[in-house]
């Protein structure tokens, strides 16, 4: 046989093929370690509190909380809204069109940051965008949204207006700050929400 | 898994080494295929001898086929496969100046040297040439810096070109490769030499 016929019946079947099947269009490695570190270093992947107690009470429809816990852990308390995918579960098919999408930002929490910050790590590395993770988790949450410390007297100023904003994104969702105060002042949770957003163009320049 | 050296499989070390073994079994390639006769190289352009175009472009339709088929199955990521840049008028001045030293000598700068190991002395000579030609380049350099840099186009893909999907591409390819082998063939009978022997044997199976 000659040589041009061989390589012909070889080449020609194969080519058909690979004309006939969809491009592998799959992202495999994404990352380096290198940039994955990178990406650690400047803690790009940290959404605040007050950012994300904001959108929520903004009802923001591109927000996604995610809870990284159990499921005990999220039956007791969750944030609002919030889906839970344990840790564990994470790279189950069934949750893969939610950390895996271009439209809404996930935002990961755990108890503190360890786990969300391993579900960020590990969607990262898989090349998924638009995951965050809640800076602190949902104990310092619970310190800063619900339970807000009330600055000293004679605190500057931004410190003060934090406050109020906290303590009224906190009375918002639920928080402590509504058990403590809604006897004495009824009307106390509006203004400071009609002022955290005035304010909330600023912070978001910073 | 693939390209082994951007996903860390293997270190810069091991890739240096999987370079030279290459690089070696490239040469040997060469040799074994008659590349290191400055006859058959020039026998190209005079048609008694099409062996150039047939080793390189079954190269490159098996290495199309090859890639696209590992990407496939998931073995390499196509979008870490370094595609050379094209500076158009670099790549055709460029291609001029290698095809006339190409008749001219009788080699290609790879063949050359494969030349060179088994003691050709025009290919010495012709090796000799492109060291010349390496320093006037570099020396010149800022004479035609700007012809050099003129016309960037980036690192476009035929098949984004002509709007096709990479496997239709190559399919095309192969066919057109196979149709130039078949005028190939024709016409190394066409312009065959009474003084030149083609040292292709049949295959039997």
């Amino acid at each position: 046989m000659k040589a041009l016929t061989i390589l012909a019946t070889i080449v020609i079947p194969l080519g058909l093929i690979i004309a006939a099947v969809p491009e592998n269009t799959t992202k495999q490695y994404k990352l380096t370690a290198e940039e994955l570190l990178e990406e650690v270093k400047s803690g790009t992947q940290f959404m605040y509190p007050d950012d994300v107690a904001d959108m929520i009470i903004q009802k923001d429809p591109t927000l996604q909380l995610i809870d990284v816990r159990s499921a005990d852990e999220y039956e007791k308390f969750n944030l609002p809204n919030s889906i839970n995918i344990p840790l564990v579960d994470v790279l189950n098919e069934e949750w893969e069109e939610y950390i895996d999408q271009e439209v809404k930002l996930n935002v990961f929490y755990s108890n503190g940051t360890n786990d969300a910050n391993q579900a960020w790590m590990i969607t990262r590395q898989l090349g998924y965008e638009n995951n965050y993770v809640l800076q602190g988790g949902v104990n310092y949450w619970a310190e800063t949204i619900m339970n807000p410390e009330a600055p000293k007297t004679g605190s500057p100023n931004e410190e003060i207006i934090k406050y109020n904003l906290r303590k009224g994104a906190g009375m918002a969702l639920g928080g402590a700050a509504i058990e403590t105060q809604t006897t004495t002042k009824a009307a106390g949770p509006k203004p400071p929400i009609a002022k955290r957003k005035k304010k909330k163009s600023v912070q978001g320049g910073c | 898994m693939g390209p082994l050296i951007v996903n860390e499989i293997i270190s810069e070390n091991a890739n240096m080494l999987f370079a030279f073994v290459i690089g070696i079994g490239f040469g040997f390639i060469l040799e074994a295929n008659g590349f290191s006769s400055s006859r058959r190289l020039a026998g190209m352009f005079y048609g008694y001898d099409a062996t150039v175009l047939k080793v390189f472009f079954t190269a490159a339709i098996v290495g199309a086929l090859g890639l696209l088929f590992l990407s496939l199955f998931g073995q390499i990521d196509l979008n870490y496969i370094y595609i050379n840049p094209t500076y158009l008028y670099s790549a055709i001045g460029g291609g001029v100046i290698m095809g006339v030293g190409f008749i001219l000598g009788g080699y290609c700068p790879g063949t050359s040297f494969s030349a060179v190991a088994i003691g050709k002395l025009d290919a010495l000579a012709y090796v000799g040439g492109i060291f010349i030609g390496i320093f006037l380049f570099t020396e010149g350099f800022p004479l035609w810096e700007e012809f050099f840099n003129a016309k960037y186009l980036g690192s476009p893909l035929m098949s984004d070109v002509l709007g096709t999907s990479r496997g239709v591409f190559t399919l095309l390819l192969v066919i057109v490769a196979l149709g130039m082998f078949w005028v190939a063939e024709k016409a190394e009978k066409r312009f065959a030499r009474d003084d030149y022997k083609l040292n292709q044997k049949e295959l039997k199976f």
